[in-house]
């Protein structure tokens, strides 16, 4: 079992440059430090950074200027020690369920037999044992997700990076995964950073929830709800208050009373 | 149900038109006037095709030793045609296969290259479309001067022909890789030796067997186009022999073979194809090889 790894993000800035000739700061200066075994939900709105602070942080996007550390390492490229999952399908079509499985296992050194008893294990865990010989064609978006999940937690990453992994999932299905991904979670004490723009998923999953607004940090809350976070939990006045600060930073309540006003008219 | 259905239905009415043209065509060797040259019907009916000029093929065959020699004298025998149409097959398929084995490797090979970086794209895009732009027939004679009326000169030339296309097509295929399933890979450790063979060869495979469709017909225009011009034996060559004296049934005896020879590689190549790529939905990976 791997425990889990601090990240540390130092003065993170990120410039990127239109194809118009604009530039714009993805992130302006961001610090945020994170302890071992945390789970951490990146909450805004698209465009102020979220996605840019994990890619940074996966290794993906470089910064301008800053630095980000995790467990310590300076990160300058993209590792498997950091697994990511997308939002996007990015599980490969052509390889079968067990191979893009036992894919990051094999990149780290393992010879295939070693590789594909540890993805048999991992498949049973995310309950697609029965499915280690389909083509991911043959399997549903959610079962797809699950393989994804299978695939960072095999390789023993100590971080996992999710970009809004459950995003195109009904809303069924997402609740399982969230069960799913809560438990492995807390059995694994992986640190894990997920971003996502849906406040009811960061209350369900997170210890803590940073609001990301134009590309910095606007509030770090801690989320103290006991798990799982069912529905009477998310309406406890914890959690309403968790809510309303989140929709004050995202500016809700203006978009509101804006649309409440024109509505008058 | 209703799918399939309509499909028998289609199936049938090109059945029928299938039919009716080679009615059309038999009725118009009986109705056309007969050359003067040999009593060859300029449109010959089919049992002109599979008689005389069939038999007639054994004049193109060379060696005592296996049948007679018409040129020599000897008398024309169906065991001759054969092995004349055999041997100039054969000729022609070698030329084929090779020549295109070897222009879809090199072609595939220098296109995952030059793909890998975005100057080198830029570098060959408009040198490859100009190329592209020459008509492949009319670069025959320039090919035999420059390597001779051979088997040599043929594979080479069809060797072009094939790898142009592939060239741009493994450039084409390697740019529309999603960029996230080589981030995905990144993440999970891969090094670039990795990523090349797990996941961009995997990703290019089904237009790269589009290409091979798209190839397979003309690596035959190249290979019997070669024997037109120059090269002195293949089936392609058969027909310019027969053109000489005006023996339309054989020339035509020769195109139904070249069709029934292109159409059992397609359907050799759609069953390869097939299998190879049993990851993709059945529907993509139809419209990849169809």
């Amino acid at each position: 079992m791997t425990a889990g790894v601090s990240i540390e993000v130092q003065d993170a800035r990120c410039r990127f440059r239109h194809v118009s000739g604009n530039t714009i700061d993805a992130l302006a200066g961001v610090d945020v430090t994170v302890q071992p075994g945390e789970f951490v939900c990146l909450v805004g709105r698209s465009g102020h950074g979220k996605s840019t602070l994990l890619r940074a942080i996966a290794g993906l996007t470089p910064l301008s200027s800053g630095i980000v550390q995790v467990g310590g390492t300076t990160v300058d490229g993209p590792s498997v020690d950091r697994g990511m999952v997308f939002q996007e399908d990015t599980v490969f079509p052509w390889m079968r369920v067990i191979d893009n499985v036992a894919f990051g296992l094999k990149n780290k050194g393992l010879s295939a037999q070693q590789a594909t008893d540890i993805a048999k294990d991992w498949l049973q865990r995310v309950d697609l044992a029965d499915f280690a010989a389909s083509w991911p064609r043959e399997l549903s978006g959610g079962m797809r997700k699950r393989v994804a999940i299978a695939t960072v937690f095999a390789t023993e990453a100590p971080l996992l990076l999710m970009d809004e992994p459950f995003g195109a999932l009904d809303y069924v299905t997402r609740l399982s995964l969230y069960g799913l991904l809560t438990e492995l979670w807390s059995r694994t004490g992986r640190t894990i950073v997920f971003v996502t723009h849906d406040i009811e998923e960061a209350l369900i999953l997170a210890d803590r929830i940073l609001v990301i607004k134009d590309g910095g940090v606007a509030d770090d809350l801690r989320v103290s709800l006991p798990r799982p976070r069912d529905e009477e939990r998310r309406a406890s006045p914890e959690a309403v208050a968790i809510t309303k600060t989140i929709t004050r930073h995202l500016g809700l309540a203006e978009l509101l009373d804006r649309h409440a006003g024109e509505a008058q008219k | 149900m209703k799918a399939l259905r309509r499909y028998v239905v289609e199936r049938k009415v090109s059945l029928l038109t299938i039919l009716a043209l080679l009615l059309a065509w038999q009725a118009a060797g009986y109705l056309s006037p007969t050359s003067a040259l040999r009593g060859s019907p300029l449109v010959p009916p089919f049992e002109f095709i599979f008689g005389p000029a069939l038999l007639g093929m054994s004049d193109y065959w060379q060696y005592e030793a296996l049948a007679p020699v018409p040129s020599l004298g000897g008398e024309q025998t169906w065991r001759g045609a054969f092995l004349a149409l055999g041997y100039h097959s054969a000729l022609t398929l070698w030329r084929l296969v090779s020549g295109f084995v070897i222009g879809a490797v090199i072609g595939t090979i220098l296109g995952l290259l030059v793909a890998r970086s975005s100057i080198t794209r830029g570098l060959f895009a408009l040198p490859l479309h100009l190329l592209r732009m020459i008509p492949l027939l009319a670069t025959i004679p320039l090919f035999q001067f420059w390597f001779g009326a051979t088997n040599m000169s043929a594979i080479i030339f069809v060797a072009y022909g094939v790898g142009v296309v592939y060239f741009v097509g493994t450039i084409n295929a390697v740019s529309n890789i999603p960029p996230r399933y080589i981030e995905y890979a990144r993440t999970l450790g891969a090094s670039e030796w990795r990523i090349f063979r797990s996941i961009i060869f995997p990703a290019i495979l089904p237009e790269l067997f589009s290409s091979v469709m798209l190839t397979l017909g003309l690596a035959w225009s190249a290979v019997i186009g070669a024997e037109y011009i120059g090269v002195n034996s293949g089936i392609g060559r058969m027909i310019i022999w027969a053109e000489f004296f005006s023996n339309t049934g054989r020339m035509a005896l020769v195109t139904i073979l070249l069709m029934v020879y292109a159409g059992l590689s397609y359907f050799l190549f759609r069953r390869i194809a097939a299998r190879i790529l049993s990851w993709m939905p059945s529907s993509a990976s139809r419209s990849a090889v169809l």
